[in-house]
């Protein structure tokens, strides 16, 4: 029997969106992110309210919490591939789907449309609460320059979390997989920012936080956000390149 | 006795107790030897301002490595096999040898405790090493008070760790919070820009015995985080003993 390669590739799509909608884990970890969320721009809003008036922009309150919001999205591209693992899933999956490259990567485009949305509503909840609650005092800001920072936001935490899902896939084990990426992205990182300063625009998360970074005068902004777009994606893909190798090669 | 030593051995061989040693041990180490690379050209130029603090910023952030301890403890025994090797929980095992549910989580509170401290001890003598070894004659001395902050900070995290973990089960939970609450950035940090009681948060609180200059004298930091150890346990042995054990 031979099926199109065309409805092969939407079968193997809804199959994995549908694990991954099914997944309760996934819907925990997005809801807490949500709340936490508007709890910590709640905080942001209220000590950049106790500073000097007019001075702060919404925008930069709206997303100051991005730091900590990456966690949620880190957490959900890790559950999306190290769910498969725990408990044997992954021999029925690949005894359902054996072309092991398709099936990798129709995972990585379920769970970037389940994350766009998501990413999109949680980034744009908070510069919304910024909003309401700052309406008085802070600086007025254009529309279309929210629209393009909140897009950036949204296209920064979608990577991130393709990034989490292709070393998930490349570690197989969810806590290794946690600990590695957080203490890279909450620890190394930030480390690395002060220690190596010429190169630290080309890492993934600090070439990333260009995506959304409004642009203002004061911060001298190296890389446009499109240059910072193209660094971040070239990571992710030779994240999912790799791992897709290695599953390909390795004994499931 | 006898749970002490199971559960010791039991720690000893988690895998993920590798990663915890590894970063423990050695991830302060290397932080204050590159912090301690940074402060030489600063002593050179005749700039340095903060000498007494180098080593401490990588025993603070060092804390990774027990905190991932402490999770796992915990976290392990909740684990489910895969359907292939019988689905078991090691939790069913444990509370079928050690029936006392309070003996067995103060058995693995010991555990945990005794091995924390003995890896903040490894730590802090690497750490000292380090510094000594790359800032040479203008090394820092360490004072004894504050690396007994440092054993206790660690120790007292492990347990906050464990704490928690009992409460959820699940380790991703106080894994992401803790570590991100231990990095360069804190939440808590952020808290103390809108309220003053945040400084009456456990890690806030354990830092000032490390950190000169906090909020609180070294000594109310450790009692206050000890509470906060000291309230969790309770909380964590009432939920843990009133728990069915399957759900």
């Amino acid at each position: 029997m031979s099926v199109s390669s065309r409805r092969k590739i939407t079968q193997i799509l809804g199959a994995e969106l549908d694990k991954l909608i099914t997944l309760p884990l996934i819907w925990f970890t997005i809801m807490g992110t949500f709340i936490i969320n508007l709890v910590l721009t709640r905080a942001f809003t209220s000590a950049g309210l106790q500073g000097a008036a007019g001075t702060q922009s919404i925008l930069n309150i709206g997303l100051a919490s991005m730091g900590y919001l990456q966690a949620g999205f880190i957490i959900l591209g890790i559950l999306a591939t190290c769910s498969e693992y725990t408990g044997g899933q992954i021999r029925t999956t690949l005894t359902t789907i054996p072309w092991r490259g398709f099936q990798l990567s129709a995972k990585h485009l379920a769970l970037a449309i389940i994350t766009i949305p998501v990413a999109f509503i949680i980034a744009a909840s908070g510069v919304l609460y910024a909003f309401i609650m700052m309406r008085d005092t802070a600086v007025v800001i254009e529309i279309d320059i929210m629209i393009k920072t909140i897009a950036g936001a949204t296209g920064y935490l979608t990577l991130t979390t393709l990034l989490s899902a292709a070393i998930g896939a490349l570690l197989r084990r969810t806590t290794p997989a946690l600990v590695v990426l957080l203490g890279y992205y909450f620890i190394v990182s930030p480390l690395l920012r002060d220690f190596l300063p010429s190169s630290k625009n080309y890492f993934p998360d600090t070439a990333g936080s260009y995506m959304y970074m409004p642009p203002s005068s004061d911060e001298i902004n190296v890389l446009t956000p499109m240059q910072g777009t193209g660094i971040s994606m070239l990571w992710t893909l030779i994240f999912i390149t790799v791992a897709i190798v290695f599953y390909r090669k390795r004994d499931a | 006795m006898r749970a002490f030593n199971a559960e010791l051995s039991k720690l000893f061989s988690l895998p993920g107790m590798w990663l915890a040693f590894l970063i423990g041990a050695f991830a302060p180490a290397a932080i204050a030897a590159l912090d301690s690379i940074a402060e030489k050209e600063e002593i050179i130029a005749g700039v340095s301002i903060r000498l007494s603090e180098v080593g401490y910023i990588g025993l603070g952030l060092g804390v990774q490595g027990i905190i991932i301890l402490g999770v796992l403890a915990v976290s392990s025994e909740y684990l489910t096999e895969s359907s292939e090797s019988g689905g078991g929980n090691q939790i069913t095992t444990s509370l079928t040898v050690v029936s006392s549910r309070f003996h067995f989580l103060l058995a693995k509170a010991g555990a945990v405790t005794v091995t924390s401290a003995l890896l903040s001890i490894v730590a802090i003598l690497a750490t000292v090493s380090a510094t000594n070894l790359i800032l040479g004659e203008y090394a820092p001395a360490f004072e004894a008070s504050r690396l007994i902050g440092v054993v206790c900070y660690w120790t007292f995290t492990a347990l906050l760790a464990f704490g928690i973990t009992v409460l959820t089960k699940n380790g991703m939970i106080p894994l992401t919070v803790l570590i991100i609450n231990s990095s360069v950035v804190t939440v808590s940090y952020l808290l103390t820009k809108v309220t003053k009681l945040a400084f009456y948060l456990p890690d806030r609180a354990g830092t000032d015995m490390l950190m000169s200059g906090g909020f609180h004298t070294p000594f109310t930091g450790g009692l206050i985080m000890f509470a906060w150890v000291a309230v969790l346990f309770i909380i964590a042995d009432i939920v843990f003993d009133r728990r069915d054990v399957a759900s």
